[in-house]
């Protein structure tokens, strides 16, 4: 009997043997490099000025909006004298924040998750369906090895190599940060106001693993529903297409029908949980934190049904 | 019948109201290559993916060494090495890289033992090139390779020499003539092309309509008594009548200007004397032996697609 172990060093070897899969690590590399090449030019355009004078000039812009605007709600308001306190320790301290350091590179490389995601979608769409067009399924289910047993190695090589390119991303960017602005700004503290009203010292990369947390929550969830189109049509195209046309309307088909109730319903409405953090707003007001992850879990626990019910019993006649 | 290593009890599969299969019941022993026969769409190919399960039976059951597919797949099929039509293979993976990841699904086989077989099979001066680089006939044998890695108890071939020029085909009747010899492995294969079944197969199993019509030996085939003497002489019609009373008109016939005469051998030497002595030039006397395919017409009734 084949144990897991076997089966996912098999599917492994079937993902890191093709050549494709290289071509996407390389483009994934060379993606961050632009991006943090981008990054470093727009810097050095320079915005002008002191770096001291600007912060000044923005609290007391900032004040004279919590005195003036009379509409603003709490949380505005909280999130105005934050502001306000954060900068004051910034030029107490002599932290230019505008200057790039290596966790800005970290920090933007999180919004390259979403190619992350794209990348990883096809290959999850190829793990079943490409068997079905290469014909090898049938020897691949005929041996000693369950159908579960064998959809189950298929997913955990199919996330780890999710987990490849998020390493091999956040370690780029990094990379790509020591080289361009040096290491000395690993030390620099992450501010945050606590709820006593006084600026704490964060970790950085603690900060940069929450952005990076947040963003795989999408990954996980379109790279499962790939996954389920694979095994439920055997065709990659329409996983792929499936998952990344859910993946770009989403956000607009919520925005579209953020009036409705129902909207909260949707997978999309639910992926993204940095709308519950704080200066953040939820599609929907009656929207919570525990609500969404609920929904994700469904969503989640569904996708992995269908794709296991429909692996396991449909005959494999063609 | 001795140990037998394939079972199969009332195996049926229904899709809808419409019977594929039905109630298919038969023992193959060690060492036997057996055959399934039948027109297309008979249920062949559904009957071995039932047996390796790559199709769920609607009833019964299949045995491997009296293991269950059903109940217990995965202990089952450790004793079961297949190839399912032409052998697909992972192209972008080389020979042996393909070897290994079959290899990795059973406990046990070494590289030792992958080694070994891919000598057996002659593969080994191109083993690490890549699968895309192979021809049909190396696929095939790596099919084969791939299918006796973990020494199974029953091979089973599915319409094994589709697209095989008649050296390749050639070729995996020995290997599988060696293997059941050698090894003791019971063969089940299925195919559309009955000189070869008669070629590779000691049993056949005649299938139509998804029922069993009738399993038989080819050996028994083979020394049966009755074969049929096909004469040809220059005046048919006379001869005709002499060998009529010779027999008392039984099994004699005349189909085309030649006689055929339904007998034993070893009346051959008396027909020729007697047509000698009668005068009629005799431009040849020999036995025909009924091949599979006139015994599989007349079973199926002339049905036959082939």
């Amino acid at each position: 009997m084949s144990s897991l172990g076997n089966l996912i060093r098999n599917e492994n070897m079937k993902i890191y043997r093709r050549p494709r899969t290289w071509l996407m690590v390389g483009f994934l590399i060379l993606a961050l490099g632009l991006m943090s090449g981008l990054m470093k030019w727009d810097e050095s355009r320079g915005s002008g000025g002191d770096w001291q004078t600007n912060l000044t000039q923005q609290n007391v812009h900032f004040q004279k909006q919590l005195q003036d605007n009379k509409n603003l709600d709490t949380d505005d308001r909280k999130f105005f004298s934050d502001r306000i306190k954060i900068n004051e320790y910034y030029l107490e301290n002599g932290i230019d924040p505008t200057k790039l350091s290596l966790w800005d590179f970290v920090n933007n490389s999180a919004m390259l998750i979403m190619l992350i995601t794209i990348l990883t979608v096809i290959v999850a769409a190829d793990m079943i369906a490409a068997e079905f067009t290469w014909g090898t399924i049938k020897l691949l289910l005929v041996g000693p090895a369950s159908r579960t047993k064998i959809l189950l190695g298929k997913y955990v090589s199919t996330m780890g190599f999710a987990l490849l390119l998020l390493a091999i991303s956040f370690a780029a960017a990094f990379g790509a940060g020591a080289v361009l602005q040096g290491i000395d700004g690993l030390s620099l503290p992450h501010l945050t106001v606590g709820a006593d009203g006084i600026v704490h010292e964060g970790s950085m990369i603690v900060d940069s693993l929450q952005k990076y947390g947040y963003a795989v929550i999408s990954l996980f969830m379109y790279v499962t529903f790939a996954f389920m189109i694979s095994a439920a049509f055997r065709s990659s195209s329409m996983a792929i297409a499936f998952s990344l046309l859910f993946m770009l309307i989403g956000n607009v088909l919520t925005g579209i029908f953020s009036s409705y109730a129902w909207v909260k319903y949707l997978l999309f409405a639910n992926v993204d949980l940095t709308q519950y953090l704080p200066g953040h707003m939820p599609v929907r007001p009656e929207m919570t934190l525990g609500f969404s992850i609920m929904m994700l879990a469904i969503y989640y626990a569904v996708f992995q049904l269908i794709s296991w019910f429909l692996f396991t019993r449909r005959d494999v006649a063609a | 019948m001795k140990d037998a290593v394939l079972q199969l009890r009332n195996v049926t599969k229904t899709i809808g109201r419409r019977t594929i299969v039905s109630d298919l019941s038969f023992d193959i022993p060690a060492g036997e290559v057996f055959g399934f026969l039948g027109p297309n769409g008979a249920g062949k190919t559904t009957t071995i993916r039932m047996i390796v399960g790559l199709i769920s039976m609607t009833k019964g059951e299949v045995l491997v060494k009296g293991v269950s597919v059903r109940k217990q797949f995965e202990q089952a099929m450790t004793h079961i090495g297949a190839i399912v039509e032409n052998p697909e293979m992972y192209k972008f993976l080389t020979g042996y890289q393909n070897l290994v990841h079959y290899a990795r699904r059973h406990s046990g086989v070494t590289k030792q033992r992958i080694n070994d077989v891919v000598k057996l099979l002659g593969l080994q001066n191109r083993i690490h090139e890549k699968v895309k680089r192979y021809s049909l006939g190396m696929r095939q044998r790596l099919g084969v390779a791939q299918a006796i890695l973990h020494k199974p108890s029953v091979l089973i071939l599915d319409e094994p020499t589709n697209g095989l020029d008649p050296a390749g085909i050639r070729e995996l009747r020995d290997y599988l003539r060696k293997l059941t010899k050698e090894e003791g492995i019971a063969v089940v294969v299925s195919s559309h092309l009955l000189s070869e079944m008669e070629l590779m197969c000691d049993r056949v199993a005649i299938i139509q309509g998804g029922k069993l019509i009738d399993v038989r030996s080819l050996q028994e085939a083979k020394n049966s008594k009755q074969t049929k003497i096909i004469v040809e002489v220059d005046d048919s019609q006379s001869a005709y009548q002499l060998l009529s009373e010779a027999f008392n008109g039984q099994g004699v016939s005349l189909s085309g200007g030649m006689i055929e005469v339904m007998g034993d051998r070893s009346f051959i030497p008396d027909m020729t004397r007697l047509l000698v002595k009668a005068g009629l030039e005799v431009y040849g006397i020999h036995a025909s032996q009924r091949s599979l395919e006139d015994q599989f017409l007349e079973m199926t009734g002339g049905e036959m697609v082939v």
